[in-house]
């Protein structure tokens, strides 16, 4: 039943260098007010962000890049999350993705990729069905 | 000749006429179209109270700080420059220059530095956590010797630097006037600006940056160091821009900006600098974006709220602390990543809002920016765009060439009434530091962003090739890639430059520049920070070395 379902938990992050931090924080918004929970923090490495989605029990990691840092960074956060044992905990990317990233983050296996100007309505519900997926929820 | 209506003798025109003459001479500004019609450098008539128009280049400025712009002295082209090390960026001027940009005031050359988001946070390139970003969106900069690469060859008293950095501000001006030194260039021939955007966390700038309070000493240290010593340097860029491009709308961007402006100055006073000395290097950043008479009535509301402040305020008298000098920049967050040539369309509109507003200075994002890094093609078009604008529209024959439209002098009107009514709501909340402190402000930012979101998503407000006359059609465009090599031999030029330099000397050197910045603190000997900087980078202290003092000392934001 749709109300029984927990909410789903959702870190949002970014690096401690990049001061663009308008999408992240409009997506945020827009998280919670598909009454999600978010943790919005920056990080200082990259490996750092998988103890703070392990301390917050999310369920969903979403990574915003606008300005470098893109495959490097996203590397390590799948490295940590697999050295950790919770390498399925899905991981999402956002912002300037440029073609020659793709290949990489794929590779790397993140489960989607959102550049300016996709819906938010389809960034919530790949968020939500992330969520699901990864409790377990049908 | 007959006395004409709003031309009384001794009146706003008579003033104007005065001022030319003595400026230029008998110097003619009248330009003729194809028509053969004369076109006079500026209209007047009667203002919307029935007496005499301000004339451009007269308090409170609304109709621009000169007497005679564009007529006499183009805006400055400074496209955004760099990526990689300082000789891949190096090439990259030489091809601007070559295409006939770069150009600076009265045929000095103009560089705008952007530096990678380590630099520009006073990160050095082995900084833990930071190796993916090194020289991808910026030029990597972390010592001295840096500079001698970027700038071989130029002569520094020729040379305007402009430099785009965050946190990372106070150490790279640093960089910069050691390595001056260094070749012998005198620091009051030094002519550029440093960005500064220490103060700007609360909108554009997520991320690191220093304490609130540490920012605003900081920001008073650098202006009385450089009021003595780089006397033509422009201290402080307040970011207009950013804080738009953080999701503000034009009213609170302007308010907010205005805002930073009196939590600078009342740093400054209760210092004991007088803001007749520092205020005058002081300048905006602006955005031009989506709304074209918004953008034009905005920038004239920000010049009269800026002069009365200043005036009012701080009982300002230099003529050039009541003047607000405009940096445009067309709005970055306007370009899609869908039907990317659109973009040129929209940075035409917004540089021309630009000009049509009175700016000093311009930089138009080139078409590709939500791909990525701007390929060559496309800084080139945004040159042309320029040049278009300077040389073939007519726009530049007619200094505010809106002034007594009933729109555009109303919408003034209602900007400025909404702009001094937020200023004093931040007031009565505090003062600006407070309202960072609080996050109020970061709050209304966020708020804003969010809102304009929502209207994108429900259609309310279009966005072509985004949510509507969208197109499935998927084009293959080129986007630059930075040399991936570029952080590699950046660390190994680093390690060198560690190993080869006089370590003993170097460490005085911060050692002496912590004791500064103590002193500075606790409101002593203002300008010994940035005194002690430049003496730790001529003594090949590192970008991210003299960045770990000043956080120490002055404090970080999170």
């Amino acid at each position: 039943m749709q109300d029984r379902k927990p909410r789903p938990r959702v870190l949002l992050t970014k690096s401690f260098i990049d001061s663009h931090d308008r999408a992240i924080e409009t997506i945020a918004l827009a998280l919670r007010d598909a009454a999600m929970e978010v943790v919005l923090i920056d990080y200082e490495q990259p490996e750092d962000v998988v103890n703070v989605a392990l301390q917050e029990d999310v369920d969903v990691i979403g990574v915003s890049f606008m300005s470098g840092g893109q495959v490097e960074a996203t590397q390590k956060i799948v490295a940590e999350l697999e050295r950790r044992d919770v390498g399925d905990l899905p991981l999402v990317v956002g912002g300037i993705i440029r073609p020659f990233d793709e290949p990489p983050l794929i590779e790397a296996g993140v489960k989607s990729i959102f550049r300016g100007g996709a819906p938010l309505s389809e960034v919530v519900s790949t968020f939500e069905n992330l969520s699901q997926s990864y409790r377990g929820i049908p | 000749m007959a006395t004409q209506v709003g031309k009384q003798p001794g009146g706003a025109y008579a003033n104007w006429q005065r001022t030319v003459v003595s400026r230029y001479a008998d110097r003619s500004f009248v330009a003729r179209n194809r028509s053969g019609v004369e076109l006079q450098p500026v209209y007047t008539g009667l203002d919307r109270r029935g007496e005499e128009a301000e004339m451009p280049g007269q308090y409170p400025y609304t109709r621009g700080i000169y007497p005679i712009h564009y007529q006499f002295q183009p805006w400055m082209d400074l496209q955004i420059i760099g990526y990689g090390l300082p000789s891949q960026t190096r090439e990259r001027m030489d091809l601007l220059l070559k295409e006939g940009g770069s150009k600076g005031y009265f045929d000095r050359e103009a560089y705008n530095f952007i530096f990678d988001m380590p630099t520009s946070m006073g990160c050095d390139p082995d900084h833990p956590g930071v190796r993916g970003s090194i020289g991808d969106c910026g030029i990597s900069v972390c010592k001295a010797s840096d500079y001698e690469i970027l700038l071989a060859g130029k002569d520094l008293t020729r040379t305007t630097v402009s430099m785009v950095l965050n946190a990372g501000s106070p150490p790279m001006l640093a960089l910069y006037l050691a390595a001056a030194k260094r070749r012998g260039f005198a620091f009051d021939k030094l002519g550029g600006n440093v960005t500064n955007y220490i103060w700007d966390f609360f909108g554009h700038s997520g991320g690191t940056n220093f304490s609130p309070r540490g920012s605003y000493r900081l920001v008073a240290d650098i202006a009385a160091y450089c009021a003595e010593h780089v006397p033509m340097w422009n201290t402080l860029t307040i970011s207009e821009h950013n804080i738009c491009e953080a999701g503000a709308n034009n009213v609170q961007a302007v308010a907010y900006a205005i805002a930073a402006i009196i939590a600078v100055n009342e740093e400054c006073v209760s210092l004991g600098i007088d803001p007749d000395r520092v205020v005058p290097r002081f300048g905006f950043h602006v955005r031009y974006g989506e709304n074209f008479f918004e953008e034009i009535a905005k920038t004239r509301a920000l010049r009269r709220v800026y002069a009365k402040v200043n005036k009012e305020r701080f009982g300002c008298r230099k003529s050039g602390a009541l003047q607000a000098r405009i940096h445009a920049q067309t709005a970055g967050s306007l370009l899609t990543a869908q039907q990317p040539l659109n973009n040129l369309v929209r940075n035409a509109y917004g540089a021309l809002a630009a000009v049509l507003s009175g700016v000093n200075g311009m930089t138009i994002n080139a078409y590709d920016e939500a791909l990525g890094l701007p390929t060559e093609d496309a800084v080139t078009l945004s040159l042309r765009t320029s040049q278009m604008i300077a040389e073939e529209t007519g726009a530049v024959h007619v200094s505010d060439p809106l002034g007594g439209s009933y729109y555009v002098e109303e919408l003034t009107d209602e900007i400025e009434r909404r702009v001094f009514e937020i200023i004093e709501e931040i007031d009565e909340r505090g003062g600006l530091i407070a309202c960072i402190e609080s996050g109020w402000i970061k709050q209304q930012v966020s708020a804003s962003a969010y809102r304009w979101r929502q209207e994108i998503e429900s259609g309310a407000r279009t966005m072509v090739g985004v949510n509507k006359y969208v197109s499935d059609e998927v084009t293959e465009y080129q986007v630059f890639q930075p040399d991936p090599e570029a952080a590699r031999l950046a660390i190994a030029d680093l390690e060198r430059h560690r190993a080869e330099r006089d370590q003993a000397k170097c460490e005085a050197a911060l050692e002496a520049l912590k004791k500064a910045s103590c002193d500075v603190r606790e409101g002593r000997k203002i300008g010994s920070v940035m005194a002690n900087l430049v003496a730790a980078a001529d003594a090949n202290a590192t970008l991210g070395e003299m960045q770990a003092v000043l956080h120490e000392i002055f404090g970080r934001n999170k």
